[in-house]
């Protein structure tokens, strides 16, 4: 475990993606040069009636100190947090959990993205590509409901990967869930493939168990409310395949493909 | 001159009365990432039991209005690799140890206790006779005077160091229960274990833990473990250690004057974790500006109507 820094930040860009999705950037954030793609914060809501922190991985960091996140409303924390304004000031504690491992090389990367899965993912593959990896190499899967649930698409496409937006409405992209299209793509290659996931747990089911089934490497970043987000509370416990309990926040958030119970 | 912040409890003496709450900390480790165990008074452990248990499944967790329900279900590595894996760890940190124990039947809180007298790092016992959570032992031995006299008893027998005896709110006189304990051979007393709680999802119609119950901790409590604290401490003269939804130094400060001679910080160091440290700050410039030489100017001495 890396040691989380815990210190007050300020919210530098609040910007409305779409609907009900935000991305906020934080400055200053000292340990932004500890932050690896697959890390998270815990944040805590100033002044609110909301008890807990709460968890968001990250999606990018500057070296110029700050750090973004982006979150879905979905409950009473992520509604509290999408009324803080710009200068407002919260607690962030991290970076916390275990990071993705990149894949080798000579591997081609599929990525699926699911919702507000998409962050950490995002962050991946700018680190890749920052890295050297080449971005026809990697394979973003990104699906959603609508239109509305697949963001930042310029930023993506800016990225030069292969991107392969899938909707369940057919909204835009492909119609139906995301792993279909993964699964056909799987098939029809010979390539050496590692598998890299994040979003809604019947995805991550499907990703997991196209995994195990094509005999493809791979890791899954979990979610789950977590009181603490560093080990010590053993709330977010979930069930490896093994009989026994893994710790979401610090024996993960990202387990390897066939590690956990989903 | 700087207040002292040094406390005595059963005659273990400790560097400041902040202390770890026990399930809230796991066995120091992570906490240790985060900042020198030595900032502490005591490290007090999760439940030790005396085999490996996983607890309960998930969601085991769930937030509540200023606080938190949980029924974990003792999760614990068990006595063995306790001390086989956990204590070459706790003997070399700077503060005093302190063992919760736990067990379904006495006989595994005499086989604990036991094991734990022969691990020299080992300064106190806390005997957990009030853990909400299990379906057998726990709180079923807190919650009867003739059973708390009884656990405390056998355990004294096995056990050459102070043991603390936790208390649970969930009984209809908490004195009652410090009494038999007191009568037993304790030491001291914890004061409190969690209140037993139930959280319901009005969309989904479905509790929100997988035990159903739990129990409750955080701010939400604060109230009720002060009362307590106040009414052993009126009807006692044993130590005491104040606990519940602790998040601030005025918390602390609230504690001792009721009575408490330390006090243990277990939920709130999820949101803070750096809480403890910074308390004890707080608690030395608190202390200088009310011109306190000693904790002991504080405990007890809240002014009553």
């Amino acid at each position: 475990m890396i040691k989380p820094t815990c210190e007050d930040t300020f919210l530098l860009k609040k910007r409305n993606l779409k609907n009900n999705y935000y991305s906020f950037t934080f400055k200053p954030y000292a340990p932004v040069k500890k932050c690896k793609p697959g890390h998270f914060l815990q944040l805590q809501l100033p002044n609110s009636d909301v008890y807990f922190r709460r968890p968001f991985s990250i999606a990018s960091v500057d070296n110029d100190g700050s750090i973004e996140i982006i979150f879905k409303i979905f409950g009473e924390g992520t509604a509290l947090l999408a009324q803080l304004e710009k200068g407002d000031k919260v607690n962030l504690l991290g970076p916390l959990g275990v990071p993705f491992k990149f894949p080798k090389k000579n591997e081609q990367t599929i990525i699926i993205a699911g919702g507000v899965g998409f962050p950490p993912l995002m962050y991946l593959a700018v680190e890749m590509i920052a890295k050297g990896y080449d971005p026809k190499s990697i394979h973003f899967f990104y699906g959603g409901r609508t239109t509305d649930d697949i963001i930042e698409k310029p930023r993506l496409k800016k990225l030069g990967v292969n991107f392969y937006p899938v909707t369940e409405d057919g909204s835009f992209g492909a119609k139906g869930l995301v792993t279909k299209p993964v699964e056909e793509f799987i098939k029809s290659s010979n390539a050496k493939m590692r598998i890299f996931s994040c979003g809604p747990t019947g995805m991550l089911k499907a990703a997991d168990a196209i995994g195990l089934k094509y005999n493809i490497p791979g890791q899954l970043s979990l979610e789950a409310p977590m009181p603490c987000g560093f080990g010590i509370c053993l709330g977010c416990v979930k069930e490896k395949t093994d009989g026994t309990h893994a710790r979401v926040c610090c024996d993960g958030p990202v387990f390897e493909i066939g590690e956990i119970v989903l | 001159m700087k207040p002292d912040l040094k406390v005595k409890i059963a005659g273990v003496e400790f560097a400041n009365p902040l202390m770890t709450a026990s399930g809230c900390c796991g066995y120091g480790e992570e906490l240790a990432e985060i900042f020198p165990l030595s900032k502490l008074g005591a490290l007090v452990s999760k439940s030790i039991t005396l085999n490996p248990r996983l607890g309960h499944p998930p969601p085991r967790t769930a937030e509540t209005t200023s606080g938190m329900l949980n029924a974990i279900g003792l999760a614990n590595v068990g006595i063995d690799k306790f001390v086989e894996d956990k204590v070459p760890f706790l003997k070399k940190q700077k503060t005093k140890i302190i063992v919760n124990v736990a067990g379904s039947k006495l006989e595994e809180y005499v086989e604990v206790c036991s094991r734990l007298n022969d691990i020299e790092c080992v300064d106190m016992i806390e005997l957990n006779i009030s853990c909400p959570n299990v379906d057998e032992g726990g709180m079923e031995f807190g919650a009867d005077p003739t059973m708390t006299e009884k656990s405390l008893k056998a355990v004294k027998k096995v056990f050459n160091r102070p043991i603390i005896a936790k208390l649970s709110p969930n009984v209809t006189s908490i004195v009652q229960i410090a009494k038999a304990a007191e009568q037993g051979g304790a030491d001291a007393f914890s004061v409190i274990n969690t209140l037993l709680g139930m959280v319901v999802d009005a969309e989904t119609w479905h509790t929100k833990i997988t035990n159903n119950k739990g129990g409750l901790s955080g701010p939400a409590i604060k109230p009720v473990a002060l009362q307590m604290v106040h009414a052993v401490y009126s009807n006692s003269s044993l130590p005491i250690i104040g606990i519940g939804g602790i998040r601030s130094t005025a918390d602390v400060i609230e504690f001792l004057l009721c009575g408490a001679t330390a006090v243990q910080i277990g939920t709130g160091l999820f949101i803070d974790p750096m809480l403890i440290v910074k308390i004890e700050k707080e608690l030395t410039q608190y202390m200088k500006r009310k011109k306190c030489n000693s904790i002991y100017d504080l405990i007890g001495k809240v002014r009553k109507y």
